[in-house]
């Protein structure tokens, strides 16, 4: 039987916002296998970005498990959390978060980099990438220097880079315009048909909601449905 | 890579960088030259005393400084004198007759220290004749005749050629007078010796003193080279066990002292500007971190960790403190060797510095271990003042810090 790439059983997270004690979610169990091009939506304060925090390891449960690749990762440390991290999510933000100082190669290059990868095999996957995105001609251009829709297309080649378990993206299409997002859109869905690639997304976007192949509706910190198309 | 972020990092603000790049700059090029001209000062006094009143070695009765007695003389002090003109490794060498006394004109008396001298000896060793301001150099072949220093001719009331009674104790313990004109008046650098020293001709003061021809109270020693000087205080020592040799540091414990105090000086600068270099540039990195939340929690979220991080902004910060050193310190450099060859004139305020004794030029100068202490304190400086920041770095929450815009 498969491993899930994903496992939440029964997860609980309140914390205190100015002076507010928020319960952000409130029991979910959801499970992500290989290759599901998985939506989580729903209105502001569901509790999306948290849901979305935890499964991308930058936050803890306040109680519940949560496992990836089977390894549960409710109680890593920090340092734990960044090396768990590293080796094994892909993150695309919405504001693209590239690093502003490096070119687009450089940027894909990097995590893998922290993964201490050789310089070759740096070089031969960062091409690979940037082709994946059809940017391999803007390779030595920096973030500032393309487009709202060409640095989100670099985020998805440096999280595709250290060859992660699935793509954790936040809202990935909130800043581009229509072409750009069903560029995005396309390109994701292709990684996701041709090499199996798991991507989760938290979006309010309908035209990323009708590209889902399953879509998880949260509300008040509960999942309220789970379709799958 | 790392290297390469952090080099681009610090030139993302290019002009918040020149500004601290810039500043460090003008701070390393002050604390150079104000150690420099410290360094100058010293190296003034210490000429100035060296030139003036101890030369590099001088020979003593061993008791004859505890209180001058005329009796206490150096008995075999022509053979001495004849073997050091013989060494080398020494350039000059005077020997001088010292009388405790005082020195009566018609209108007031003074306590003076009355010095024979071979007046060409003497020149070769203190220049003394360059000192006179008014009349001639003494003559060895004219009988009685007395240098003093304008300051004792004003107290005394007396010009050029004016009679001067002097009286002394005698080797035998008596005490005598003796008629003097003034041949020559002189003035030097530091008012208190000009307020005591009298020079006449050797000759003169030992036969009035009773002292024979082979005794002297005091030999000065002038050697080629300055630094032999603790070698061969030693050597010297050692040859002559039965008078005592003493060095410029040993003869002037001021000089010590003096010595002391500027290092002092020097490390209560260095701190400060180290102080004011680290709140500048944690100032500076603190902005440059907190500007960066975002970036910072990103890289945490892909998979930076905290050791590396800390290692990123450490970097940025050593390399904004660093980068601007050495042109400081050659800047620093530059400015010292100018002024080392053309001098800083402190004329105006050369009646304070004749009190000590210093002349009104000053040269600054600095060794080159005072070059390699700046520059040490600048890379500590940049390695203290990058803690903080970097800490502050790696205590980013990433869920936290993805939030901020």
């Amino acid at each position: 039987m498969n491993i899930p790439i994903i496992e939440i059983i029964d997860l609980h997270k309140s914390y205190t916002e100015t002076a507010v004690h928020v319960h952000a979610l409130r029991g979910v169990d959801l499970t992500i296998e290989k290759g599901e091009f998985t939506a989580i939506v729903g209105p502001s304060g569901s509790g999306k970005t948290t849901m979305l925090n935890i499964i991308g390891g930058l936050d803890r449960p306040s109680s519940g498990t949560i496992k990836i690749r089977g390894n549960d990762i409710s109680n890593l440390s920090d340092n734990q959390l960044i090396d768990f991290r590293r080796e094994n999510i892909g993150f695309v933000f919405q504001s693209y978060n590239l690093i502003p100082v490096l070119t687009a190669k450089e940027n894909v290059e990097f995590v893998m980099l922290l993964q201490n990868r050789s310089q070759e095999e740096r070089d031969a996957r960062t091409l690979e990438l940037m082709q994946a995105v059809g940017l391999a001609d803007r390779m030595s251009n920096r973030p500032s220097e393309l487009s709202g829709g060409q640095q989100q297309r670099v985020a998805v080649a440096r999280a595709l880079a250290p060859k992660p378990a699935f793509i954790l993206a936040d809202e990935p299409t909130a800043n581009l315009d229509s072409v750009s997002t069903s560029d995005l859109l396309d390109l994701m869905a292709n990684l996701n048909r041709e090499e199996g690639m798991t991507f989760v997304f938290s979006t309010h976007d309908q035209r990323v909601i009708d590209r889902a192949r399953r879509i998880v509706l949260l509300e008040d910190g509960k999942i309220i449905s789970d379709e799958r198309k | 890579m790392l290297f390469t972020v952090a080099w681009r990092n610090i030139w993302r603000s290019k002009t918040r960088t020149l500004v601290v790049i810039g500043s460090i700059i003008v701070g390393i090029w002050a604390l150079v030259f104000l150690l420099g001209f410290f360094e100058g000062q010293v190296q003034n006094y210490m000429g100035n005393v060296i030139q003036n009143e101890t030369s590099h070695l001088q020979y003593h009765h061993p008791r004859f400084k505890d209180d001058f007695e005329s009796a206490l003389v150096i008995p075999n002090s022509a053979d001495i004198l004849e073997e050091l003109r013989t060494d080398a490794e020494i350039k000059a060498t005077s020997e001088r007759i010292v009388l405790n006394g005082m020195l009566a004109s018609s209108a007031a008396v003074q306590g003076v220290m009355a010095i024979g001298v071979e007046p060409l000896a003497e020149q070769e060793v203190t220049q003394l004749d360059n000192k006179i301001v008014e009349g001639a150099p003494l003559d060895p072949s004219s009988k009685n005749q007395l240098l003093i220093s304008r300051r004792m001719a004003d107290k005394l009331k007396v010009k050029l050629r004016s009679k001067l009674v002097l009286t002394f104790q005698t080797a035998t313990q008596e005490i005598s007078s003796a008629a003097f004109r003034v041949a020559g008046i002189y003035q030097s650098n530091k008012r208190l010796n000009d307020e005591l020293y009298i020079y006449a001709n050797i000759s003169d003061l030992r036969r009035l003193a009773e002292i024979p021809g082979s005794a002297a109270h005091e030999i000065a020693v002038v050697l080629h080279n300055f630094d032999e000087v603790e070698v061969k205080t030693i050597a010297l020592s050692e040859r002559h066990q039965d008078v005592l040799v003493e060095n410029y540091r040993q003869l002037s414990p001021d000089l010590e002292l003096m010595n002391s105090q500027i290092k002092i000086n020097m490390t209560v600068m260095i701190v400060i500007f180290m102080l004011a270099l680290i709140f500048g540039i944690i100032n500076t990195m603190m902005m440059a971190v907190l500007e960066r939340m975002r970036e910072l929690g990103m890289l945490m979220a892909i998979g930076m960790n905290k050791g590396k991080v800390f290692l990123m902004v450490c970097l940025e910060t050593l390399l904004i403190s660093v980068i601007g050193a050495p042109v400081g310190i050659f800047l620093g450099f530059i400015t010292i060797e100018i002024l080392n060859r053309k001098g800083i004139s402190l004329a105006r305020w050369s009646a304070a510095l004749e009190e000590f004794g210093m002349s009104d030029l000053v040269r600054p100068s600095l060794d080159a271990s005072n070059y390699v202490l700046v520059a040490m304190a600048v890379v500590i400086t940049g390695l203290l003042a990058s803690i903080y920041p970097s800490i502050k770095a790696t205590r980013l929450r990433p869920v936290e810090a993805l939030r901020k815009i």
